[in-house]
């Protein structure tokens, strides 16, 4: 009689234990419908439509029309970047615009990808599918998705993808790249309605994956691009390979960080703490603080506001540039605040920066890709999935001037499986953008060392 | 020796002592210049010219054009105001501004008070002044200044200003009006140059009423136009009168507030706490806080990148009135963030409404206007002035629904004299435009205690 209570109890204390433990890190989430109105009773669409990226006359006339019947208003004397874009330098990149900038052929070159949308949950998901050419002889692509964040696009990837679908060595890894928008982005319809958080775009992202055929793939995501791929990876973990970012502020600060904060000054190879790492963190006050009020107004205004800012950049180009440009300028490098053209130009070619621009002029897509700041932020900062922590192999690729530093401990946090930690040379916080072989090669690195252990 | 050793440790330290209480209360302020470039050589240009408001056809096809090719966007569905100003209340508004409201007709309305603009440390300040007609023999009016905020203007005093100086009550005092407009709002040049902040508004102000024959005054304000106002009473106390305020919130959390905070709930009566305190306090965090956070983005990214921000609103008249009408839903009442149509017309007209709004479109000063934001805050929470009390006669008129609730406790924290302080029956932050009659009243009420004092 003993021993089978005995027996009993070990037996179902092993049941319990397994099944907690395959219980605790998985986040649930339910299905949403995000089309106008109620959904219809037809079977849901699941085809694929490719689709281009189009422009017309009509469509530049107005966007000069715009431009030209901008009112100006100088920025005060000796002011650079500090009070925002600064009217000078904007002046001079609207006349660029105005007569240099080849929209057309813009255009043509974001078609040199496939385009394709999808319906999922009721709205048209937008995504770019490039798989490579040329594949050798019994070479199987990887699947790569890559997501992007605020205010950027697809079009951030768009140097690194051929560096991942076509590289050079023969030793890297040929990728597939799946680049989507997030709903609320770009060329992504908009939920109509409320609640579609990074967790809702998770699972949307999924459900494009497995349509596409995909059992299997590795995320790619920085701003926005990092909660949503963490959410997938959270969501579904056996689905996600790997998972690599160059974006992971703490979302909850534990014990660990508060310590490493308080005496990382003093003891820093206790924290892991590198002279970079001192750099960025200390004066304390002034670093994570004072510099995190200062560039965290837009952020403020539109978690609680965003119908109405983003209402008049609807209707003015010249103020959505500013809008956006702004944050190429501050986040690729803070003191760029004190330059009269906030360079900008420095690392990005103002190519680039009006064609991400115009994504979000032509789409009309502004108003919403703020709401989404609403969504993530409004149910308040302890959300299920920020105290999750995520067990699939991460990757973080540590960019010198990223908005919010996050040293290796702090990463590890959360994620707990890191299998590397890459202090990168340089770069900010669009780093796909502004340097595309560094983190290309990064991204080859994370996912060569986890391909080989599959193997 | 020794005795006079002794008599000049006091009469040196009692000098020292003087000299300190009167240095203590008395806030400093050095003159600036806002002009473009470096001053001009030559006089001061002291003249005071009157000003027309004015408007043509060109401005009103202008308006009209870029109204007609506003790019719209629905709101999502079932959101009311909770996102901010929602699209199918902000297009019915637009419509009527496009077809009914008669900007020309609004114009002769703002012109039936007389304008003028004076040059002030280099940029050209504007006001409306108003003297009182058909004085009884013997009467002086008494002097009043009136400082607006933001998204305000000069125009929320107007409905006020009959009240204050054609009073019907033949007890009432007559008032001569100064509504001015802070500069870089309105019709007010803006600053060229940084750091024009609250206490350079006080100090320009000053100085415009001094050009205008004033040695003594009243001063009311609410939003900026109570940091400006009071900034005055500061810089000279002697000067000021009285201090009429509708906003106060403490900008230092002394203990007594604290204190009051934490134990307000279970001991009112020791803090002065009435119900409505209660309501408006309790629970803390949501109130206090959570009700902050909600609402203070405009401020937060005002006072960081107003340059950024402000830019497209000066080229899209719809997204401007939706950024500023916003706040006249919101800050009118909370609860009308779950009106579909934000509870707007519920005390304002929409004439009234546009009409604010056109002085910010016509004028092209969202920019600078938000700019203040960021001289007054940029150099943090700290400055000399919001550590200063105030001992300048003042009267409070609590409104029930303001953006900011302030008990008695906490308002005497800053305001050491404080003579009035009036539980308003109705009204929210705008309550010069929402409640002219009531806020009058309680300027009446303030001001004649003081004179029957004097």
């Amino acid at each position: 009689m003993f021993t089978e209570v005995m027996l009993a109890l070990v037996v179902g204390g092993v049941i319990y234990f397994l099944v907690q433990k395959s219980k605790r890190p998985q986040l649930k989430s339910e299905d949403g419908w995000w089309g106008e109105g109620t959904p219809p009773d037809r079977e849901e669409d699941v085809s694929i439509r490719p689709y281009t990226v189009r422009t017309d006359k009509e469509e530049l006339e107005d966007l000069y029309r715009r431009i030209d019947q901008t009112r100006s208003f100088p920025s005060l004397e000796d002011s650079q970047f500090t009070y925002g874009f600064n009217s000078q330098y904007l002046q001079n990149v609207v006349s660029y615009w105005r007569h240099d900038f080849d929209w057309r052929r813009q255009v043509d070159q974001l078609n040199k990808y496939p385009h394709y949308k999808t319906n999922i949950e009721g709205i048209d998901v937008h995504y770019v599918h490039v798989r490579p050419k040329n594949l050798p002889e019994g070479v199987t692509a990887v699947p790569l998705l890559m997501v992007h964040g605020w205010p950027g696009s697809f079009y951030e990837f768009y140097r690194m993808i051929p560096l991942l679908t076509q590289p050079s060595n023969p030793d890297d890894i040929m990728f597939e790249v799946v680049c989507p928008s997030i709903p609320g982005y770009c060329f992504s319809e908009a939920p109509h309605k409320k609640g579609f958080d990074s967790v809702c775009a998770a699972r949307v992202f999924h459900k494009l994956m497995k349509r596409l055929g995909f059992q299997q793939f590795y995320a790619h995501g920085g701003d926005w691009g990092w909660i949503v791929t963490t959410n997938m990876a959270q969501l579904e973990p056996k689905i996600i390979k790997g998972l690599h970012l160059n974006f992971a502020p703490p979302s909850k600060p534990g014990l660990p960080m508060v310590l490493s904060i308080m005496l990382g000054h003093r003891f820093p190879k206790i924290f892991g703490f590198n002279e970079h790492d001192i750099q960025r963190i200390y004066p304390v006050v002034q670093n994570l603080v004072v510099e995190s009020v200062k560039e965290s107004g837009y952020m403020h205004i539109q978690a609680t506001k965003p119908d109405t800012v983003g209402r008049g950049l609807n209707d003015s180009p010249v103020g959505l540039a500013a809008y956006i440009l702004e944050k190429f300028s501050t986040w690729t490098d803070h003191d760029f605040r004190n330059l009269d053209d906030g360079g900008l130009t420095r690392k990005f070619s103002l190519d680039d920066l009006l064609t991400n621009v115009m994504i979000y002029w032509t789409s009309g897509c502004i108003i919403s890709s703020m709401r989404f700041y609403k969504e993530n932020f409004s149910k308040g900062l302890d959300q299920p999935h920020s105290k999750m922590p995520v067990h699939v192999p991460t990757g973080f690729a540590c960019f010198p001037n990223e908005l919010m530093h996050t040293p290796k401990l702090w990463v590890q946090q959360k994620y707990r499986e890191l299998k590397t930690f890459t202090p990168m040379a340089r770069g900010g916080h669009f780093a796909a953008m502004e340097e595309p072989e560094l983190m290309a090669q990064d991204i080859q690195n994370f996912t060569k060392m986890q391909e080989k252990r599959k193997k």
